[in-house]
């Protein structure tokens, strides 16, 4: 195993000064001269259609430059693949909450005051909240025209209000149940999760007479974000540049367009620059939240344990609009399964309209969903077969040179060794605490997530000063990604990391890269930025060489310099040259400065390693007020080579919190089609009071296809927390609970049920 | 005219009346480290000190603390070295993203200026009214810990000013 | 947040005249973070807004002083103990009554409580007075300072009125404030030195959240184990913080016993009204309201002065 100097580091963040000071720019702290602020209007109604709309009295409040409807823009829809969202209702509103007008502004109080006197009459229509209850042939169709939506997946499901209808599976489940000695049946739910990331969406864009537009805009996938604003807004994407910023927690919440499109427009009926940053009301009403999913697994057993057949369903409520799905269906259905060996296994998953928020992506898109179906399915089937939850996981556990049950080959599978550690280091074995007057109980659960592919390209340029300078678009959500980046580059070229700096671009100075998310970035780009600092170093070293008047083979780098070592030719030879003094040699690169340039593009493959996450959660529940107190806490993560592990650390630890909020308190919750939840003092997320004592364990020593042989963390923890926990509560009381979130009353009630024997 | 001492110098700015503090920073002043959250007091990510105490600067009118001394986010470090605080926040994890972060360090320089040697709990106690998303909060409570440690000033906890 | 003109008063009767002046377009404002959300919100719109926060200096407005009482908190047998009170000026924050060292020896109860109200950061804006007319039956003093048999007063231009804070709330947000006073002092009796107490507030979701249920309980000193007198008072459980007089009748007189602390908060859950909301439904917690009221009782008799952990 090689030794890495700037890998496995616990280096600290190069932005860290100007994060402590203050002096980070988000995009709501952007200003441009001239620059107004937009508002919207939204609708107080999930299903309506619009009579009529009048601007006339906004339009005469002082400061207002701009009011635009739908009748003010092109007939034009936009959406992260599937395009099916009007930039502004046209016609019909689909979810209470949906835009119908905006306004731009001199201040943004005139802007408010503005919005109260646009005139909107509605007709309501019969609203649809329930997906079972749309995907029945009898209720009304929410889009019409679906067939006709760019980006719509093929072939249609031919089912009511449903887009996207995928299965996965292998064998033959009737097969496989006629194979079975015991079939097990368990339906579960799990609520609506917001990101709950502190910085609001927010933009600011500027329509210039030449007919480009500039945008600022708290979004973590800006190529994609040009390609559907070039798409809506019809203009080419050489057209429109994106901005860097700081972003202020993304969690798959800051993916989407939101109001960039709408901006836009404003910008260009005004002539000026307009800023919109969503309050957190609009926020928790109408930002792209987790899907919530109504999950029924059925399992075939042998009597000896093994799973011989699993059949699956996942109707997901996607909202009015499939707009905030980048690959319109969530591809995390696919481990509903779990990460077992089953010969036989289907599963069905379904997107469907409804007039409730249309949802997006959050941290691992479904599988915090399926995997505490399936975990807790589990966990009931081993209950109710008289065996241990982690020796029937053993028996069923994926190994190498199984399929998992959606037919996926991984190689160097570590789930039982994973399992193993996090079991031992919860104390599996050893008896549970009994405290007088609490119910205790432990409980498992284990998920893998594999590597997100995508593209990426990056620029790595030394100039006459020798600090190696990285360029790219792409803006860290807070991942701490820029600094891994710069580790890499510091290791390839030998020098210091906080010799690395690094140069944020705009879109139009670079080529695509698929920004953060999916668990890609430490992979794809990584690759990427690994490449371009290879392509350096040789670059360096061929320019060097005839500066040491040596041969290319006998030249390395080492701590800033290019050295020459001695050889038997010369064996007191020894000279050097800064990798400064070597790049003012070099003919001026295409950026103007002297210096040496490289780039590189990588494409990621989906690779053949994934990674376990496997978790132990300990509870203590008052049995009389059914309060949940996880005692314990333990997350085990099958690693490849750490390349920071304060960094890891910190992705694991956010995770298994965000995890946590998941599990016992967070849900947007609704009435009537209205969120009812809108602001934090309702929702209510983990505070630093909350937290319970948390273990990592890092099972060391897999390979991963990240360089150095690492792998991707920052989607795993926040998984299986949820299971976990729902399985300690379970052992705890001796009885299910089954949707989500585990509230104390949901525990009262379980424990009373149990009680009297139901 | 509304007339504020901001980290020490004398600012003012005109104002209608209904104009939030944090608005006042942010906008009139072009000090925008104090960040925009949830709007209703319950993130922290608005924190700054009023006259020495803890404030959420989106429920406060600029016009009601009118001459008051006011501590934001830029008036921490000390003609650009950073305060323990600031310093551990780098070292020992306790940020990722940064948006909640001025408020956080505002809140735990108050913690220590209040009691320089609090205990895991106090720390965890007087920090929950600052949310953050990214951390977890292990490596906030971490950085506290280790700016106590590192701070020189091991005065006895302050007596009240009763 | 619509227009509004602001006044900052250089005293406290210039203020009062104020309010007079401005009549039903105006508030008084404290602390202001009930004030300033509610017109965020636009469930307040007021044309006037008087900023007390100068005053806070000035008149005793935020002091904390112990003086003796006007009336005794419990019938006292023990003729050499003078009765104590101390008046909390209504501009005093939560966090110096948090940190205050007199609260903390002589009305430990009330000092429990203040400090469970929402977060250090709201704690240091918000001021016992402001609280207390925003009329808001979840916060934690006022179960507490009823338990107490607090007062407070109010001051018009046509003089001074006290209240005691039992009948100071009305309804939901509505309290007995009339449009031209203003709560100037909180009168709070000191309860004898073995007066036992605690402050229980029932946490299901976050550390940061509003009560799903609380309870006060004071039980004075009781001689034989057989209880002399006791309050108990729950909060977030109905449009005011609720007197559980039907427990506490059950109580008076007999002896202590864990038998009797269960009849008594058995009465609970038909002497409150909570709402279904985020924190619960109705049902459940009309249920803790009972768990609760057993727990505090317990916890007071068990703990010198109650320390309220719960």
């Amino acid at each position: 195993m090689a030794i890495y100097s700037a890998i496995g580091s616990s280096i600290t963040r190069g932005e860290g000064p100007d994060k402590v000071t203050g002096k980070s720019l988000y995009a709501a702290d952007i200003t441009l001269p001239g620059m107004l602020w937009g508002k919207a209007l939204r609708s107080p109604f999930p299903h309506a259609r619009i009579v009529s709309l009048d601007t006339s009295r906004a339009r005469a409040v002082p400061g207002v430059r701009a009011v635009i409807t739908a009748a003010d823009l092109p007939d034009s829809l936009v959406g992260r693949r599937l395009r099916d969202m009007p930039v502004l209702a046209r016609g019909v509103v689909r979810f209470a909450g949906e835009k119908v007008a905006a306004v731009a502004a001199d201040d943004p109080a005139a802007a408010e005051e503005a919005l109260l006197l646009i005139d909107v009459e509605y007709e309501e229509l019969p609203p649809i909240f329930d997906a079972a209850a749309a995907m029945s042939p009898g209720a009304p169709a929410l889009h019409p025209a679906m067939s006709s939506y760019e980006g719509l997946p093929q072939p249609p499901s031919g089912i009511n209000n449903v887009f996207a209808h995928i299965t996965w599976g292998q064998g033959d489940v009737a097969q496989g149940f006629a194979e079975a000695d015991l079939v097990f049946e368990h339906s579960f739910n799990a609520q609506l999760m917001h990101q709950a990331y502190i910085e609001p969406h927010a933009c600011l864009v500027s329509a210039e007479p030449s007919g480009k537009a500039q945008v600022w805009v708290n979004n973590k996938d800006p190529y994609a974000l040009r390609e559907q604003l070039a798409a809506v807004w019809g203009l080419p994407e050489e057209r429109i540049v994106l901005h860097p910023c700081s972003i202020g927690g993304d969690f798959g919440g800051k993916g989407s367009f939101m109001d960039a499109p709408l901006c836009y427009y404003l910008s260009l009926h005004s002539g000026r620059p307009v800023k919109m940053v969503m309050d957190y009301i609009q926020e928790l009403m109408a930002a792209n939240p987790r899907h919530p999913a109504v999950m029924t697994i059925k399992s075939g057993v042998k009597r000896d344990g093994a799973l011989v057949a699993r059949q699956a369903r996942v109707v997901f409520d996607s909202g009015a609009y499939g707009a905030f799905k980048p690959t319109v269906y969530l591809r995390g259905a696919d481990h509903l399964c779990g990460v077992y060996r089953i010969p036989h296994a289907r599963i069905d998953s379904y997107m469907v309209y409804t007039n409730n928020v249309p949802k997006g992506h959050m941290r691992s898109p479904a599988k915090p969903q399926v995997v505490f179906a399936v975990e807790s399915h589990t966990d009931l089937i081993a209950r109710e077969m008289g065996l241990d939850p982690y020796e029937f996981r053993r028996i069923n556990l994926l190994r190498d040179g199984d399929s998992s049950p959606v037919g996926h080959q991984w190689r160097e599978i570590r789930a039982d060794e994973t399992l193993r550690r996090a079991a031992q280091s919860a104390g599996w074995d050893t008896p549970k605490p009994a405290k007088p007057g609490t119910l205790t109980g432990r409980g498992l659960a284990i998920t893998d997530l594999s590597q997100g592919v995508g593209r990426f390209a990056a620029r790595v340029s030394i100039g006459a000063s020798g600090r190696p300078k990285l360029h790219m678009a792409f803006w860290d959500t807070g991942t701490g990604s820029h600094t891994v980046l710069r580790q890499m580059v510091a290791q390839e070229l030998s020098v210091p990391v906080d010799e690395v700096d690094i140069e944020l671009l705009d879109t139009s100075e670079m080529p695509f890269s698929s920004g953060s998310g999916g668990t890609r970035v430490t992979y794809t780009a990584g690759q990427a930025v690994v490449g371009a600092a290879r392509e350096l170093r040789r670059q360096l070293i061929r320019a060097a060489a005839p500066l040491l008047d040596s041969p290319e083979e006998d030249v390395s780098l080492h701590s800033g310099r290019v050295v020459v070592g001695p050889s038997p030719q010369r064996p007191a030879y020894y000279r050097t040259i800064a990798i400064g003094e070597v790049a003012a040699h070099a003919p001026a690169a295409n950026h103007g400065e002297a210096g040496i340039v490289a780039e590189y593009e990588f494409a990621s493959e989906p690779p053949d390693v994934t990674s376990f996450c496997a978790q132990a959660a300990e509870v203590e529940i008052d049995p009389e007020t059914g309060a949940i107190t996880v005692t314990r806490f333990v997350t085990a993560h099958d690693v490849g080579a750490i390349l920071n592990p304060l960094l890891h650390q910190g992705q694991v630890e956010g995770g298994v919190i965000q995890g946590l909020g998941y599990a016992l308190m967070e849900e947007l919750q609704t009435e009537d089609g209205h969120i009812s939840t809108l602001s934090f003092g309702d929702y209510k997320i983990p505070t630093s009071a909350d937290i319970p004592p948390l273990t990592t364990v890092l099972v060391e020593g897999a390979s991963g296809p990240a360089p150095y042989r690492s792998k991707g963390i920052g989607e795993s923890a926040n998984i299986p927390v949820a299971a976990a926990i729902a399985n300690a509560v379970t052992d705890a009381i001796g009885a299910p609970i089954t949707n989500l979130p585990l509230t104390a009353e949901k525990a009262m009630t379980a424990i009373k049920n149990r009680e009297s024997g139901n | 005219m509304v007339k504020l001492k901001i980290n020490g110098t004398e600012r003012e700015a005109q104002a209608p009346a209904q104009r939030l503090l944090l608005d006042f920073l942010r906008y009139d002043l072009g000090l925008t480290g104090a960040k925009e959250g949830c709007g209703v007091g319950v993130c922290g990510a608005c924190t700054v000190l009023v006259d020495g105490e803890l404030f959420a600067s989106c429920l406060t009118l600029a016009a009601a603390i009118e001459g008051a001394e006011v501590t934001t986010i830029e008036g921490i470090a000390d003609q650009g070295r950073l305060h323990p605080v600031q310093q551990a926040f780098i070292d020992h994890g306790g940020f990722q993203c940064g948006i909640c972060t001025p408020g956080q360090i505002i809140a735990a320089k108050a913690l220590l200026d209040f009691n320089p040697q609090p205990t895991e709990d106090e720390i965890k106690q007087w920090m929950m009214g600052n949310l953050c998303r990214c951390t977890g909060y292990y490596g906030i409570i971490n950085s506290v810990a280790a700016a106590a440690r590192n701070t020189r000033n091991n005065a006895p906890r302050q007596p009240t000013d009763d | 947040m619509i227009d509004f003109e602001f006044h900052s008063p250089s005293s406290l009767d210039d203020a009062l005249e104020m309010l007079e002046r401005y009549g039903g377009d105006a508030r008084l404002m404290a602390g202001g973070t009930a004030l300033v959300l509610q017109m965020k919100q636009r469930f307040a719109q007021p044309a006037h807004i008087i900023g007390l926060r100068p005053l806070a200096q000035t008149g005793g407005l935020s002091a904390v002083q112990e003086t003796d009482a006007a009336e005794p908190y419990v019938e006292e047998t023990d003729a050499d103990e003078t009765p104590k009170s101390i008046r909390i000026g209504a501009l005093c924050t939560l966090r110096r009554l948090e940190d205050h060292p007199l609260l903390r020896a002589r009305i430990p109860l009330l000092a429990d409580a203040v400090r469970r109200v929402a977060t250090r950061r709201i704690r240091s804006m918000a001021t016992i007075g402001g609280g207390l007319v925003n009329g808001d039956p979840s916060q934690d003093p006022p179960p507490a300072l009823i338990a107490l048999g607090a007062s407070v007063e109010l001051t018009s231009p046509s003089g001074t009125r006290i209240c005691p804070v039992e009948q100071l709330f009305i309804d939901y947000y509505e309290t007995d404030v009339r449009p031209n006073e203003a709560l100037t002092a909180v009168l709070v009796p000191v309860p004898p030195a073995d007066t036992r107490g605690a402050y229980l507030k029932f946490l299901p979701r976050t550390a940061d959240d509003y009560a799903t249920v609380s309870t006060a309980a004071l039980v004075p000193r009781n001689p034989n184990n057989t209880c002399r007198d006791v309050r108990i008072v729950l909060g977030a459980a109905g449009a005011t913080p609720i007197r559980a007089r039907a427990a506490e009748d059950l109580l008076r007189g007999q002896e202590l016993t864990d038998d009797a602390i269960r009849a008594a908060a058995a009465t609970v859950p038909d002497a409150v009204d909570p709402l279904d909301d985020f924190r619960g439904s109705s049902d459940y917690k009309r249920q803790m309201a009972a768990v609760f009221t057993r727990r505090a009782l317990t916890q007071a008799l068990g703990y010198n002065k109650g320390t309220a952990t719960p």
